[in-house]
C-alpha cells in the first residue's frame, strides 16, 4: 500500500511541474536577469545606483511618482470607504445595482477609460465646453496632461480594486456587534468611530498596499493622461528601453521598484490579515 | 437638532457614496455619444448622428479588425494553454500540498502584484535574445504567464469546495491515479476551471503594458492598436471601438449577473 501512496503522490508532483517550468523559465529567471543586469551593465559595479540618486532627471521622476501615487492613494482609500460602507447599508436590490455600476468600469479596458477621460478633459472636451458654454468659465481650464489628469484617471481606474477589498472586509464585520452597541445606546457617530472604523483596519491597509503598489508602477494612465508632461517611474523606463537604450538606468530603477514593493509586501505580511489573502489555504 | 444630525449621519454619506458611484459609471458613457458623431475629429455629434466611424471598423485597411482577430486569437491560445497548466498545478498542489507546491503557488501569484513594467524589461531582452520579439509566439508565452495568477485562484477556489473523501472514495476502489485526477477529480472542478478560461481570456485580452514592449509592426493586439491611435491622433473610430468593448462588457457583465442569480436564488 505504500507504494501505491507514493504512486499518487508522484503523478501528483507530476502535474504542478509544467507550471513550475513555466514559472521559474519565463518568469523568475527574466526578472532574475533585470536584477544582474542592473549590476553589469554597461560595467560591473553599483553605478547605475550611485548615477540613479545623483541624476537630478531621475529626482524628478522619483519625486512626481511619490506625489502622484500619494495623492490617489490617499483619495482613492477615502472615496472607497465611503462606497463601500454605503454599498453594506444598502438594501439588496439597491445594492446590487450599485454593484454594477462599481463592475463596469474594473472589467472595462484601461485604455478606454483613459480615453473616455481624454474626451471629457480635453481643452476642447466635454466638460470645458459645457462650463463655457454655460458661462461658468470664460477660459477653457487646464484639467488634462498635467498632475490633476494623471490623477483623476488614476483615482477612477484604483477605486473598483479598493472598493472590492473594503466591501469583502466590511461585510465580514459581525453585525451583532453593531446591533450590541446600537442597544446599549451608543450613538451612530460613536459606532462609526469606535466599531466600524477600527474593524475595518484590516481591510484598509490591504487596499492601500495594493494601491500604493499599482499606482508605483503604473505606465498607461499615466502615459496617457500626461502624455510626457508627467513623467513617472514607469514611463521612464519605458523611454530608457526603447527610445535612449540605457538598460544600466532601466534596470537598477526596475530593481529598486522590486525592492520597494517586496518591502511593502514583507512588512504587510506581519500581519495576520494579509498572510491569510496571500498564503493559500490556512492549514 | 435631530433632523440636522440624521443629514450629517445618513443622507450626507449616502448621497456622497452615489455621486461616487457616478463618477465610476458616467465617464465611461461619454464613447457612445462620440462614437455617433458626424465629424471626422473627436467631438459630440451636433444635431445628425452618424454610424460612419462604427463602418470605419469594419475596413481591413484601417486595421481595426486585423487587430481584433490577432487579440482573439492570441486570448484563445494564451487562455487554452493557461487553463491546462493551472488545472495541473492547481490539482497536483491540491492532492500533494506541501513546500513546493506553496513556493510555486506564490510564484504564479506574484504577476498580479510585481508592476509589470519590471516583468516587461526582463522579457525584452530574454525575447530579444531568442529572436522572439514582436511573434505571436512570444506574445502568447507572455499572457500565459500574466493570466496564471487568476486562473490559479479560480481552480484553486473550486477545489476548496471538493470533499477530499471523494477522491479517497475511488482511491480505495483501485482508481490508477490517471483515473483519479481526470475522471473523479476534473469533473468536480470544471465550474472552476470555466471560470479560470475566460478570467485567462480577458486578462490576455485586455493586457497592454507588457505586451507593448515585446511588440512593434508585426503583431498588434487591439489593446496595443488602441494604444497607438491615442498617442497618434483623435480619431473618431476609436470612440466606436470604445463604445462595442463598453457595450460587450454591459452585456457579458448582466449575464453573469442574471447566471449568478439562477444558481444562487437565495442571494436575490
Amino acid at each position: 500500500m505504500v507504494i501505491k501512496v507514493t504512486n499518487f503522490e508522484r503523478w501528483a508532483f507530476m502535474l504542478t511541474v509544467p507550471a513550475g517550468v513555466v514559472a521559474i523559465g519565463l518568469y523568475v529567471f527574466p526578472i532574475l536577469q533585470v536584477l544582474a543586469l542592473s549590476v553589469t551593465e554597461p560595467s560591473f559595479g553599483f553605478g547605475n545606483y550611485v548615477s540613479m540618486f545623483q541624476n537630478p532627471a531621475i529626482g524628478r521622476v522619483v519625486r512626481t511618482t511619490l506625489i502622484v501615487s500619494a495623492v490617489t492613494t490617499l483619495f482613492t482609500i477615502v472615496f472607497s470607504y465611503i462606497v463601500a460602507f454605503a454599498l453594506v447599508q444598502m438594501r439588496p436590490k439597491v445594492r446590487r445595482f450599485a454593484m454594477f455600476l462599481v463592475m463596469l468600469p474594473f472589467w472595462i479596458s484601461v485604455l478606454v477609460r483613459a480615453f473616455s477621460w481624454i474626451t471629457i478633459l480635453r481643452r476642447n472636451g466635454v466638460l470645458n465646453s459645457a462650463l463655457v458654454e454655460t458661462g461658468v468659465i470664460s477660459e477653457p481650464l487646464e484639467l488634462i496632461y498635467n498632475q490633476l489628469g494623471v490623477i483623476i484617471g488614476m483615482v477612477h481606474y484604483m477605486m473598483p480594486f479598493a472598493i472590492l477589498l473594503l466591501y469583502a472586509n466590511l461585510t465580514d464585520i459581525d453585525q451583532r456587534i453593531i446591533q450590541a452597541a446600537r442597544s446599549l445606546g451608543a450613538r451612530a457617530p460613536t459606532i462609526f468611530w469606535r466599531i466600524w472604523l477600527p474593524l475595518s483596519k484590516p481591510g484598509l491597509a490591504i487596499a492601500t498596499l495594493f494601491v500604493v503598489i499599482f499606482s508605483f508602477g503604473f505606465l498607461v494612465t499615466p502615459a496617457i493622461l500626461g502624455a510626457g508632461r508627467v513623467l513617472m517611474i514607469a514611463e521612464y523606463i519605458s523611454v530608457q528601453i526603447s527610445s535612449t537604450l540605457r538598460w544600466g538606468v532601466a534596470t537598477a530603477l526596475s530593481t529598486t521598484m522590486l525592492i520597494c514593493v517586496a518591502a511593502a509586501i514583507a512588512l504587510a505580511m506581519r500581519h495576520p490579515a494579509f498572510r491569510s489573502a496571500f498564503g493559500g489555504p490556512q492549514k | 437638532m435631530s433632523s440636522r444630525m440624521s443629514f450629517f449621519e445618513r443622507t450626507l454619506p449616502r448621497l456622497l457614496a452615489w455621486l461616487l458611484l457616478a463618477f465610476l459609471f458616467l465617464p465611461i458613457l461619454v464613447v457612445i455619444p462620440v462614437s455617433l458623431t458626424e465629424k471626422s475629429y473627436l467631438s459630440l455629434p451636433d444635431g445628425a448622428i452618424s454610424f460612419q466611424h462604427y463602418a470605419s471598423l469594419l475596413k481591413w485597411r484601417a486595421g481595426w479588425l486585423p487587430s481584433i482577430l490577432t487579440s482573439i486569437g492570441i486570448a484563445t491560445a494564451s487562455s487554452i494553454l493557461v487553463t491546462i497548466i493551472a488545472s495541473a498545478f492547481a490539482i497536483g498542489a491540491w492532492v500533494h500540498a506541501g513546500r513546493w507546491p506553496n513556493l510555486l503557488r506564490l510564484i504564479l501569484l506574484s504577476p498580479l502584484i510585481v508592476p509589470p513594467i519590471i516583468y516587461a524589461v526582463g522579457m525584452v531582452r530574454l525575447w530579444s535574445r531568442f529572436g522572439l520579439l514582436d511573434t505571436w509566439i512570444g506574445v502568447t508565452i507572455v499572457h500565459v504567464i500574466l493570466s496564471m495568477p487568476l486562473a490559479v485562484l479560480a481552480i484553486g477556489a473550486s477545489l476548496a469546495n471538493l470533499d477530499p473523501r471523494l477522491v479517497q472514495a475511488a482511491r480505495s476502489l483501485g482508481a490508477r491515479p490517471p483515473t483519479v485526477f481526470f475522471r473523479v477529480i476534473l469533473p468536480n472542478i470544471l465550474p472552476g476551471v470555466g471560470a479560470g478560461a475566460v478570467l485567462a481570456f480577458i486578462t490576455s485580452w485586455d493586457e497592454i503594458t507588457v505586451t507593448l514592449f515585446i511588440t512593434s509592426r508585426h503583431v498588434v493586439t487591439l489593446p496595443r492598436k488602441i494604444w497607438t491611435s491615442i498617442a497618434d491622433a483623435v480619431d473618431p473610430a476609436l470612440a466606436a471601438i470604445a463604445a462595442v468593448m463598453l457595450i460587450v462588457t454591459v452585456i457579458a457583465l448582466l449575464l453573469r449577473m442574471l447566471v449568478w442569480d439562477r444558481r444562487n436564488p437565495a442571494r436575490r
